[in-house]
C-alpha cells in the first residue's frame, strides 16, 4: 500500500509548511485561495475536514484568523490551513459551498466573530436565536463576557414544506422526558417525515469566552462540565492539546489511568445507550429497567472511587491527580467483570426479540456518502462504514502501545440496528482494553509532570464514546487565548435532517436515541 | 334477587375496582421487570389528587373540549351498567345488543378524538389522526366477533351470549377464533401493547396519551377513570366468555353461598387478566406504527374466520 505522507500532500498542492510540530503541520494562505485549497485537500486528497474555527487576531495582525483542521489518518497527522480576513472587510469565500462538513462551523463563525463566509448556502444564524440583537459577536475580544444584551426579534426562519395534507409538528424545546432543551420541526405527510430540522443552542454557557484568560489548571472545571456524560474525554482532549505546548512526556502510569477512565466512561455510556435504545426507544421496558440498573453499578463505582458519578477530577494537565490503590483496582476489576457479564446475559435476551429487530432494522438509515459529506464522527459514522477512530488514527495516551489498541469495529447498514450492534461489539473491545490495562497499573510511580505551556496553538483529539473530540488551544503568556473544545455532537446533529426523512414520526425518538447527542456539548 | 339490585351490585363493584385494575397491571409490570413498583391502589390516590387540582385549559379550545370528559366517562359507565360483567340478566341487560355496545365504544373513541383535535395542539392532532386510523380498522373486527357469538348463541345481546358462553365455546369450537380476535381488539381498544404504550413519555410515539395531553385536573381524572373502566370492562368480558357462568350472579339461580364465589371470582378474573396483560407488555416490543394495519387486519381475518366457521359448520 502506498502510504500517503504529509510531505506528498503538500507537494501535490504546491504549498510550503509555515510551521510543523509533533503531528501537526500549519500552512497559511491568502483568503481567496483558502476555500479552493480546502476543496482540493478534501475532495482530491481525501483529507476529512475535522474542524473550522476563528480567532480574533485584531491586536497582533489587524484581522480575524480562520483555520481549517484536516486529518491525514494514514500518517496520524493533522494539517491546519489558516487564512486571515481584515477587520475592515471581515468576509471570505465560503468553504461550505463545496465542502458540506463546514456548514455549521461557518454559521457559528458568522455568529461568534461576525466574519461572513460569502456564498454560504444557508447563511442563517446558528447559535443566536431571534432574541439576540444584530451585531452581537461574543467571541470578539472587545465583547465583555458579562455584557447584558437587549431583546431583539431577528427572523430565524425554519424549513417549511407546503402542500395538500402536509403539516408541521413543532416539538420542544421543553420535552416530556428529563433531557436537555432542543426544538425539532417536522414537516410530515401523514406519518411520513418529509423534512426534519433541529433548532438547538438553548443551553449557551459561554464556555469559550469564560476560558479566555485562564490558566490550563483553572480551565479544567469548565472543560469537565462541557458535557457531563463525557467528562474524562473532554478533559483528556484538552490536556493533550495543552501538553503539546509543554516539553515533557506524560508519565506512563498517568497514561494508563487516563485510558482506564476514558474506557470506563465508554463502558458506562454504551450500557446506557443499549438499554435506552431497546428500552425507551421501542417500549421494550424490561430492557430499560434492567440495563439502567447495570449502568448504575458503574456510576456508583465512580462515586466510590472518585467521589463523583462522572469519572471526573482525575485527568489534569501534565498527567493525573491520583492513581488507583490496589484494593480500588480490585474493586474496578470485580465491578467491570460483573457488569459486563450481566449485560451480556441481558443482551442475549434482547437480541433474540423479533420485535426489537423489527423496530431497529431499516430505521434511520445514514448512507455512507452522507456520513462522509457531513463529516459524521464516531460510532454513527462507523455504523455506516466510515472506518475512522481517533484511537487508531491519532493514537494518544495508552493506545500508543499497539497491544492496548482496540480493534476498530465497523458496520455497513447504517441503520439503528447497525448502531446497536456497534455498541454491543464495542462493549466487548472496551472490556478487553480494561482487562489488559488493570494489571499494568501500580500504586507508585510518577503521575504528573510539571506543565508550563509555551505560547502557541495545539490540537488534542480523543475518541470519546460519542466520537472524536477535537480541542484547539491557543496559549498566550501561560494563559488561554482561545479554546474550542469541539464535541462530536456538533458535527452529528445535522445528520437528523438526513436520516429522519422517509421514516415515520413515531420512530424519530428511536433514531434520536441511536445517536444520543449532547445538547450542552454542542452549545458551548 | 331482583335484577335491579344486581345492576347496583355490578355498578358498585366494577366502578370501584376499575382504578385497582390499572394499578394491578402497573404493579405486575414493575415486578416482572425487576422493579419495586408502586402500590396497586396508587391510581385511587392519583385520581383523588387530580380531582383537587386546578385545571389549565388552553384558550383556543371550545365547548367540545369541556364536553369530552363527560361523554367519555358516560360511555364507560353506560357499558358497566348494561354488560354482563358481574351478573347476567340484570335490569338493563336487554340493552346490551352488540350493535349498541360497538356504537357506544365508538362514541367514546370519537369524542376522545374530538378532544384531541379541539385544543389544536400538534400532539393532540397527531394522536387523534392515529386513533381514527386504529378505530376504523378495529370496527369491522368488533362486529365480526360479536356476530359470531350471536350466531352461536342465538342471542343478539351480549348478556345472552355470555349466558350460553362457557357451554357455547365447547359446542362451537370455531368461537375460539372469535375469542382470539376479541383479545387483539381489546388490546387495540384499550391503547395497550403492541398498539400503544400507555407508559411512554415520548409524545411523538403516543396515541391515546397524545389526545389527552391537554387535559388536567378533574377533566383528566374523568378521562383516566374512563380508560380504567374500559380496561376493566374488557378484562371481565373476556373472562366471562371463557369461564363458566357459575361465577356470575343471576336473578333466578341465586343462593346465599354463591355470593362469595362471584365476588372472589370477579377479583380473580381481574387479577389474572392484569397479570397476563402485564406479562404481554413486559415480553414484547411495541409495534412499528405502520405495522398496525397488519395487526388489525389479522384481528379482522381471525374474527371473520370465526364467524364463517360458526355459520357454516
Amino acid at each position: 500500500m502506498n502510504m500517503k505522507t504529509m510531505h506528498a500532500v503538500l507537494e501535490a498542492v504546491g504549498r510550503q509548511p509555515t510551521f510543523a510540530s509533533v503531528d501537526t503541520t500549519w500552512i497559511r494562505v491568502e483568503r481567496e485561495a483558502f476555500a479552493p485549497l480546502v476543496h482540493v485537500l478534501v475532495h482530491e486528497h481525501n483529507l476529512p475536514l475535522s474542524l473550522l474555527f476563528g480567532t480574533d487576531d485584531r491586536r497582533e495582525r489587524k484581522g480575524f484568523g480562520i483555520h481549517v483542521v484536516l486529518s491525514l489518518d494514514e500518517a496520524h497527522e493533522w494539517l491546519v490551513v489558516s487564512t486571515e480576513v481584515p477587520e475592515s472587510d471581515p468576509a471570505y469565500p465560503s468553504v461550505t459551498s463545496s465542502v458540506m462538513a463546514a456548514h455549521w462551523y461557518e454559521r457559528l463563525l458568522s455568529d461568534m466573530f461576525g466574519v461572513t463566509p460569502a456564498g454560504h448556502p444557508d447563511p442563517r444564524r446558528l447559535v443566536h436565536h431571534e432574541n439576540v440583537p444584530l451585531g452581537t459577536h461574543p467571541l470578539r475580544k472587545d465583547f465583555a463576557w458579562d455584557a447584558k444584551l437587549s431583546h431583539d426579534d431577528v427572523p430565524y426562519p425554519m424549513h417549511h414544506v407546503a402542500g395538500e395534507g402536509v403539516y408541521e409538528i413543532p416539538v420542544g424545546p421543553i420535552h416530556a422526558g428529563i433531557i436537555e432543551p432542543g426544538h425539532f420541526r417536522f414537516n410530515v405527510a401523514g406519518e411520513r417525515i418529509i423534512t426534519l430540522e433541529g433548532k438547538l443552542f438553548f443551553t449557551h454557557k459561554g464556555v469559550e469566552k469564560l476560558l479566555e484568560g485562564r490558566t490550563p489548571d483553572e480551565a479544567m472545571p469548565f472543560i469537565e462540565r462541557v458535557s457531563d456524560d463525557m467528562s474524562p474525554s473532554h478533559a483528556l482532549a484538552f490536556c493533550l492539546a495543552v501538553e503539546k505546548l509543554c516539553d515533557a512526556e506524560v508519565p506512563q502510569q498517568a497514561r494508563l489511568v487516563r485510558t482506564l477512565l476514558h474506557e470506563l466512561e465508554r463502558l458506562t455510556m454504551h450500557i446506557h445507550d443499549l438499554s435506552n435504545m431497546a428500552g425507551m426507544g421501542t417500549g421494550y421496558s424490561v430492557a430499560a429497567a434492567q440495563g439502567f440498573r447495570v449502568k448504575e453499578d458503574l456510576v456508583r463505582l465512580s462515586a466510590r472511587l472518585l467521589g463523583n458519578r462522572f469519572w471526573r477530577g482525575v485527568i489534569v494537565p501534565g498527567g493525573v491527580a491520583r492513581t488507583l490503590l490496589s484494593e480500588e483496582r480490585v474493586d474496578v476489576e470485580k465491578t467491570v467483570a460483573s457488569v459486563c457479564a450481566e449485560m451480556h446475559a441481558l443482551l442475549k435476551v434482547f437480541l433474540v426479540s423479533d420485535g426489537l429487530h423489527e423496530r431497529l432494522e431499516t430505521t434511520g438509515v445514514l448512507p455512507l456518502e452522507t456520513a462522509k459529506a457531513y463529516g459524521a464522527l464516531g460510532l454513527p459514522a462507523r455504523a455506516s462504514g466510515l472506518d475512522r477512530d481517533v484511537r487508531r488514527d491519532h493514537p494518544y495516551a495508552a493506545y500508543l502501545a499497539p497491544e492496548l489498541l482496540p480493534r476498530v469495529v465497523t458496520q455497513k447498514a447504517g441503520d439503528v440496528y447497525a448502531r446497536y450492534r456497534m455498541r454491543v461489539e464495542e462493549l466487548q473491545t472496551t472490556e478487553q482494553v480494561i482487562q489488559k490495562l488493570l494489571p499494568m497499573l501500580s500504586a507508585d510511580g510518577f503521575l504528573r509532570m510539571d506543565c508550563q505551556p509555551r505560547d502557541g496553538m495545539a490540537l488534542g483529539a480523543v475518541e470519546s464514546w460519542r466520537g472524536e473530540i477535537l480541542t484547539i488551544v491557543r496559549i498566550k503568556d501561560g494563559k488561554i487565548d482561545r479554546c474550542f473544545p469541539r464535541d462530536p455532537s456538533f458535527c452529528n446533529w445535522a445528520l437528523f435532517g438526513e436520516l429522519g426523512p422517509g421514516n415515520i414520526v413515531p420512530d424519530f425518538p428511536l433514531c434520536n436515541k441511536s445517536l444520543n447527542l449532547s445538547y450542552s456539548g454542542t452549545d458551548l | 334477587m331482583s335484577p335491579l339490585l344486581l345492576t347496583v351490585i355490578q355498578a358498585v363493584l366494577v366502578l370501584g375496582l376499575a382504578p385497582l385494575t390499572v394499578g394491578l397491571v402497573r404493579w405486575f409490570k414493575a415486578r416482572l421487570q425487576g422493579r419495586q413498583g408502586a402500590v396497586p391502589w396508587l391510581p385511587y390516590v392519583a385520581l383523588a389528587t387530580m380531582l383537587r387540582r386546578e385545571m389549565v385549559i388552553s384558550e383556543s379550545t371550545s365547548w367540545v373540549f369541556r364536553l369530552v370528559p363527560f361523554v367519555v366517562c358516560a360511555t364507560g359507565v353506560f357499558l358497566v351498567l348494561i354488560l354482563p360483567l358481574v351478573s347476567t340478566g340484570s335490569a338493563l341487560s336487554a340493552y346490551s345488543h352488540f350493535m349498541l355496545v360497538a356504537g357506544v365504544l365508538a362514541l367514546g373513541s370519537v369524542f376522545l378524538v374530538l378532544g384531541g383535535l379541539d385544543s389544536a395542539s400538534a400532539f393532540g392532532g397527531m394522536g387523534s389522526s392515529r386513533e381514527m386510523t386504529i378505530a376504523s380498522l378495529v370496527e369491522p373486527a368488533v362486529f365480526a366477533v360479536f356476530a359470531a357469538f350471536a350466531v352461536a348463541s342465538g342471542h343478539a345481546t351480549i348478556d345472552g351470549m355470555v349466558q350460553t358462553g362457557g357451554a357455547a365455546l365447547l359446542v362451537t369450537p370455531a368461537l375460539l377464533f372469535s375469542l382470539i380476535a376479541l383479545v387483539l381488539i381489546a388490546l387495540a381498544e384499550n391503547a395497550r401493547y403492541p398498539v400503544d404504550n400507555p407508559a411512554t413519555h415520548l409524545e411523538l410515539t403516543m396515541v391515546h396519551e397524545a389526545m389527552v395531553l391537554e387535559y388536567s385536573g378533574p377533566y383528566l381524572a374523568m378521562v383516566e377513570y374512563a380508560s380504567a373502566l374500559r380496561l376493566t370492562v374488557f378484562l371481565l368480558l373476556l373472562a366471562n366468555f371463557t369461564v363458566p357462568t357459575s361465577f356470575l350472579f343471576h336473578p333466578s339461580a341465586w343462593q346465599t353461598g354463591a355470593t362469595a364465589a362471584v365476588l372472589v371470582g370477579t377479583f380473580l378474573k381481574l387479577l389474572l387478566g392484569s397479570f397476563l396483560l402485564a406479562l404481554l407488555e413486559t415480553s414484547i416490543v411495541k409495534m412499528r406504527f405502520y405495522r398496525m394495519q397488519e395487526y388489525l387486519s389479522l384481528a379482522f381475518v381471525i374474527a371473520l374466520a370465526g364467524l364463517l366457521l360458526t355459520l357454516f359448520l
